[in-house]
């Protein structure tokens, strides 16, 4: 790759920003690349959580948050120390003050945590907890849970027991609704919906005039086609928890806007994680194109699992001195063809490989642009299951840090 | 190419009858963690399935359509488009589904173009995150009961590209969730209908694909566990999407190796090996520097051979007799003519 940056954009974020975000498609080392890069702040002395939504066992491990027992997880949303582990295992010791905590991120149980922080009134909270559509929907929150993470990671934001926090979002075809989580919300509960549910009788309550007058007295629209959506019997509960919800509303909407702030805030920083493969890199330039609609630049692209070759390989090899060398070594006639044409094919695909990875590479440079910064990080064989690991990849992603480029 | 991971597969009879029995199924749910190549797998079943005459819809769920391009729609949508002979193909997202749904509720096309741009309703749907699995598995129970202008199907198999496998456990939860949550109406109709598609095993298949590498295919087992135990759900088949195959006879590595007096060659040993002759720059040195770098070729090729073998053991003992390969193509690109490649190698080696 040709010329390295002159202070390297990369470091400095990481020594510098507030919160750091990293998206891309799944499967690309998104997790691993989050925890590394923690590592590597803590380690130059700030104070760092990293927060992730389903970590591999190898990569608890490297954190020393996995104990022998594989069905037994840490706690989700609560802060785990990584530190005593992290002083130990790590070659060079930490600068002073330099902490590593991670927290998993789990939507259901976070749920009733953040209608605790919304919802003082115990009976008000229960409303919302108890309501039959609610409690069905909460375990599969677990699926998506955007807009519950989004409000944790601002608690946290606000609070001052940390200077970056490290987020690992969940894959591409949910970052998006990430980022809108705020607003989705805010616009999902607004007055008029309110207005139009609390028109419906609740459960318990008398109604005036039923269902049908209800309908006929001209009320919402809306109102009638769930009912012809979900079947009548069905409404009273839908209502209440709308109803549930309009003490929080107001609440939420200031939290969407806030949420919405911090991440156009210039302390906030985009990485798109991204790995060798078409469709990795189709996905990561519709990422950059979402995120830059959204108003959000990107800071740079880390592309993981770039396969190296050796250069005596590059354009194949010359495979004439490759026979002459295995000659020497006693190799002959028949034996001798058969392994230089094994051989060569090997070089050939590897470098098949190597020469499409470098394209790619190129094209997320003009992608990225003068302001931004490219990372080329080397394909290595096996999982990370050591902290020291998390480490040499951190380096190896500040290593492979080149400028974009002109387009 | 003869693999010794081909030489040691069960008989061909034995692949053939295996993806048979999983063409027969009327859906099939592909699904698996990132990066392990599920619409690649997704798109050689269904072009595998066209290729055998049958009538077959691909549906993907994603933002950006991964078949399209390949098979050369501009514009793909919610509507099945045809794609090639015998394949259609259908990409959706949930306000499509919404409006699917929707459509065959209320029939009136006034009402829901009314119904859908009313804030609530889309709020509604919008927001709240299960809808997505249950608009879907509507939307795909209700394209099988559809029929043709002389009242057979309209397909004959679904091919479903699905999100990660968090969707898939969403999907499996959903028609019990709604059962107790509508306990009658049309909602609870619906599940009833969606639950008894997905727990027949005959009609509805689910695919996980996984790679031959550690960590997927513990997380492969560990869905694979998690939906016997939670939903009694089996998959169909198991897909090593990528295994490697040896491009050195392991004996004549293992031979060349010896000679070369480096067992094990890896990068390192090649950069040491490449300092070693910076630093000297004696012939020898250069020969072996030289030699090595072929051999690390040869060598990162074998291991992630072996790697797969010693991996495959453990899904097979867990899936019996369904666990399908799929040969890593060298290829960052896959056009086509690569996808119809790993069609045909469907069912050629059976772990």
């Amino acid at each position: 790759m040709s010329s390295a940056t002159p202070g390297n954009s990369l470091e400095q974020i990481l020594t510098s920003a507030r919160l750091l975000v990293l998206s891309g498609s799944g499967g690309v080392g998104k997790t691993t690349s989050s925890a590394a890069l923690a590592v590597y702040a803590a380690q130059r002395g700030r104070r760092v959580l990293v927060l992730t939504i389903d970590p591999a066992r190898r990569l608890l491990q490297a954190l020393g948050l996995q104990g022998n027992n594989p069905d037994e997880k840490p706690a989700a949303n609560v802060a785990h120390p990584v530190l005593p582990k992290l002083a130990e295992h790590l070659p060079g010791g930490v600068v002073a003050g330099g902490s590593l905590d991670a927290m998993m991120l789990d939507a259901s149980t976070g749920a009733i945590a953040m209608f605790e922080r919304l919802l003082p009134d115990p009976s008000q909270r229960d409303q919302v907890l108890n309501n039959r559509i609610h409690r069905a929907f909460l375990p599969t929150l677990q699926a998506s849970p955007d807009y519950i993470a989004l409000e944790l990671i601002y608690e946290l934001a606000q609070g001052k027991q940390y200077d970056l926090l490290v987020l690992d979002t969940p894959p591409m075809h949910n970052a998006l609704d990430f980022l809108r989580a705020g607003n989705t919300l805010a616009s999902f509960i607004n007055e008029r919906v309110l207005k139009w549910f609390s028109k419906v009788p609740l459960p318990g309550s008398k109604p005036k005039s039923g269902i049908l007058g209800w309908f006929g007295a001209g009320s919402s629209m809306a109102m009638g086609v769930l009912g012809k959506l979900f079947g009548s019997d069905a409404l009273p509960d839908i209502a209440q928890f709308f109803v549930a919800f309009q003490d929080v509303l107001p609440r939420l909407k200031e939290r969407a806007l806030a949420t919405d702030a911090m991440l156009r805030h210039p302390s906030t920083q985009f990485l798109i994680v991204t790995a060798p493969g078409e469709t990795s890199l189709r996905e990561a330039r519709h990422l950059h194109e979402q995120l830059r609609g959204h108003g959000i630049s990107v800071a740079g692209f880390v592309v993981n699992r770039v396969l190296q070759v050796p250069e005596a390989l590059h354009g194949g090899g010359d495979t004439s001195d490759l026979r002459k060398r295995l000659d020497k070594l006693g190799l002959h006639g028949e034996h001798l063809d058969r392994v230089v044409n094994q051989l060569a094919e090997a070089a050939r695909r590897l470098e098949h490989l190597r020469t499409s990875d470098s394209g790619q590479f190129d094209a997320l440079r003009k992608l990225a642009g003068r302001q931004g910064f490219c990372s080329a990080v080397p394909q290595r064989e096996g999982d990370i299951h050591q902290l020291a690991q998390l480490r040499e990849l951190a380096q190896a992603i500040v290593d492979g840090v080149t400028t974009g480029v002109v387009p | 190419m003869t693999s010794a991971l081909h030489a040691q597969s069960a008989s061909p009879e034995v692949g053939v009858r295996a993806v048979a029995a999983l063409l027969a199924h009327e859906v099939l749910l592909v699904t698996g963690k990132g990066g392990v190549g599920k619409s690649t797998v997704a798109q050689a079943l269904a072009r595998r399935a066209s290729a055998e005459g049958k009538k077959v819809l691909l549906i993907e769920l994603e933002a950006v359509s991964r078949a399209a391009p390949l098979l050369g729609l501009a514009k793909p949508g919610p509507h099945p488009q045809r794609a090639a002979h015998n394949l259609d193909l259908a990409v959706m997202d949930t306000m499509d589904s919404l409006r699917y749904f929707a459509t065959k509720q209320l029939r009136i096309e006034a009402l829901v173009n009314l119904a859908l741009r009313n804030r609530a309703v889309e709020g509604f749907f919008g927001a709240v995150p299960a809808v997505k699995p249950i608009l879907f598995l509507y939307h795909i129970w209700q394209i099988l009961e559809e029929h043709g202008p002389r009242g057979d199907k309209k397909y004959d198999l679904l091919v479903c590209d699905l999100p990660t496998s968090g969707f898939v456990q969403g999907m499996y939860q959903i028609p019990r969730t709604l059962q107790l949550t509508f306990r009658g109406g049309p909602v609870h109709h619906y599940a009833q209908g969606m639950g008894d598609l997905l727990r027949d095993a005959k009609r509805c298949g689910l695919v996980l694909v996984t790679l031959p590498e550690e960590m997927p295919v513990v997380e492969t087992l560990e869905l694979q566990a998690i939906l016997k135990k939670e939903h009694g759900v089996e998959p169909a088949a198991v897909v090593v999407n990528g295994v490697f195959s040896d491009a050195l006879d392991p004996r004549d590595l293992h031979d060349l190796a010896q000679k070369v007096d480096q067992p094990t060659p890896d990068a390192q040993a090649v950069e040491d090996a490449l300092a070693i002759e910076r630093a000297v720059a004696a012939p020898e040195a250069k020969n072996l520097a030289d030699l090595a770098s072929w051999l690390w070729a040869a060598e990162l090729l074998a291991g992630r051979r072996r790697r797969a073998e010693t991996l495959l053991p453990r899904l097979t003992s867990s899936v019996p007799g369904r666990v399908l390969t799929l040969p890593f193509l060298f290829r960052r690109i896959m056009p086509l003519e690569a996808i119809d490649q790993l069609a045909n190698a469907l069912g050629q080696e059976v772990a």
